[in-house]
């Protein structure tokens, strides 16, 4: 198989797993105007979580939920106990995360230890799917699925609910939003926990793939932030084309410029930052 | 004294240091419409904004049917049924017409009948049912005022509070909202109109309250001011 096609193939597999990460930093971001610099971590907990419930014996999928929801829970605890003290204090929110996420870090190197460890793919979806006549991987088809299957659920859940009209509300005009009785600082807890507990779920998800290890959360970390800067924070649809972009970077070109991998990943940031600092798909800041 | 709706008492408020509000009081009866009259930067807004529990008062009480809501979040006190249309309007941009409107929505308190539904908003308003599924950021200056006002309604509130809702508006149009606020007062619901425009208020009010500097200065009926002919120009400069 030419080994271009072979990289389009893991870029796809990659995007969908980068928009599960970086669809909650992007509504974190773009909502609560928190750069939430522990969702790196969040994500490396999450596939932590999800080993050590596995080797409880738990299957992989109910691993994968139950990781999320724990994740889901920390991250509610983070925004109730410590970000919600710092409103609009972004060097302190930068701060308290980065701090927390070298945190996480040492907590998961002592309890997890230092190797890295795999979660191995569910049977179901072990081996390769035929399409065209091409193998394809498929638990990687599998993930893409699910990314497309989120999107689609959190773009239902903002554009179509009520209860997503009052979190755009909120981000509109909070102190407004307040006045028509609108609950806004308990909406924000709902979007960080969300944000966090698909961070978690996409840990688990992308074990099979990536595989734990100490510094996955650094590695994560700033993929996450260069996909929401491209894509325009706030924007799903952004996260979305943004995350499969920055794949395809990614990917290619550790393949083709090893050397140079991170220029080729972040300099696309720094023009869009430069040209367009609203990102492809976000809103100008009114 | 429950047929008090709004009632404020010995209000001081600040901005960081700076000192707006003094031992400022006054009341809206249960049924009424009060006129809050008085020159830019003489208080207004800022009772407005004490009111409902975005500028937390230093000292003083705020009492909504009785209940006292001083210091308390913006949110609780919307719920004992306090609703504003705010300054400069303040419509929710990004969102869609039907969802301005929707986010508000409120049972009334009590068990009482549900006056105000989207149903009833956009009979009232029948140009909002148009640009139902608009962005609200694109309806024009008069289109923003009648959705403030059906976002405050839609709350099913006790007291209503309208901010200048004439301010930079057609002729025409302040027309129409003056229209809505008498059909409003008619139907009972309690009611401060914050005015620039002295004339516009006295049309409908029935007590009026001037603020100049942060101090009350009147409190009469809008009866007795016009029986008393009151030089009011002192207070409001002149329109």
């Amino acid at each position: 198989m030419n080994i271009s096609l072979l990289l389009a193939a893991n870029s796809i597999a990659f995007g969908g797993l980068l928009f599960l990460l970086s669809a909650g930093f992007s509504l974190i971001f773009g909502l609560m105007r928190i750069p939430n610099l522990t969702h790196g971590s969040l994500f490396m907990l999450g596939a932590y979580f999800g080993v050590s419930l596995i080797a409880l014996g738990l299957g992989f999928w109910p691993a994968a939920i139950v990781a999320a929801f724990g994740v889901a829970v920390f991250g509610g605890l983070v925004e109730r106990l410590l970000l919600r003290r710092l409103p609009g204090a972004e060097l302190a929110q930068v701060l308290v995360t980065l701090g927390l996420s070298f945190m996480i870090a040492d907590f998961s190197l002592m309890w997890w230890g230092g190797d890295p460890i795999s979660i191995d793919t569910p049977r179901a979806l072990r081996g390769a799917t035929f399409v065209a006549g091409l193998g394809f991987p498929t638990y990687r088809i599998a993930v893409i699925m699910i990314a497309v299957i989120v999107a689609a659920a959190l773009w239902a859940l903002l554009d179509w609910t009520r209860l997503g009209a009052m979190i755009r509300a909120g981000v509109d005009d909070p102190e407004m939003a307040r006045i028509v009785g609108i609950r806004v600082s308990r909406l924000f807890t709902i979007v960080f926990s969300l944000g966090a507990g698909l961070a978690g779920f996409a840990g688990v998800i992308g074990g099979p793939i990536l595989s734990v290890y100490p510094g996955l959360d650094q590695d994560m970390l700033p993929l996450a932030l260069v996909v929401v800067i491209l894509g325009g924070s706030g924007s799903l649809i952004g996260s979305f084309i943004g995350s499969f972009v920055v794949a395809f970077l990614y990917n290619f070109g550790q393949a083709m410029l090893p050397e140079l991998a991170y220029v080729v990943l972040f300099l696309p940031m720094l023009v869009v930052l430069v040209v367009r600092p609203e990102g492809l798909f976000g809103r100008a800041a009114p | 004294m429950a047929s008090e709706a709004l009632l404020l008492a010995d209000i001081d408020a600040f901005f960081a240091d700076s000192h707006v509000l003094h031992r400022v009081s006054f009341r809206c009866g249960e049924g009424r419409l009060l006129g809050l009259l008085g020159r830019n930067g003489a208080g207004k807004t800022t009772s407005m904004n004490v009111t409902v529990g975005v500028l937390p008062p230093r000292r003083g009480r705020v009492e909504i049917y009785g209940a006292a809501v001083a210091g308390r979040s913006p949110e609780a006190i919307a719920a004992q049924g306090v609703a504003l249309v705010p300054q400069g309007r303040r419509i929710f941009r990004s969102l869609s017409v039907r969802e301005n409107l929707a986010v508000a929505a409120r049972k009334p308190r009590g068990g009482l009948p549900l006056l105000w539904t989207l149903d009833t908003v956009f009979a009232t308003f029948p140009r909002l049912q148009e640009r139902r599924d608009q962005y609200a950021g694109t309806l024009s200056g008069g289109e923003q005022q009648m959705l403030a006002i059906g976002r405050a309604l839609m709350s099913n509130p006790r007291v209503l509070l309208m901010d200048e809702p004439s301010e930079g508006l057609a002729p025409q149009i302040v027309a129409e909202v003056m229209a809505t606020i008498r059909r409003l007062k008619e139907q009972g619901l309690s009611i401060v109109l914050v005015e620039q425009n002295a004339k516009l208020v006295f049309d409908v009010a029935d007590d009026i309250v001037i603020l100049n500097s942060g101090r009350v200065v009147i409190d009469a009926t809008a009866a007795e001011l016009k029986s008393a002919g009151t030089d009011l120009h002192q207070h409001l400069g002149i329109y």
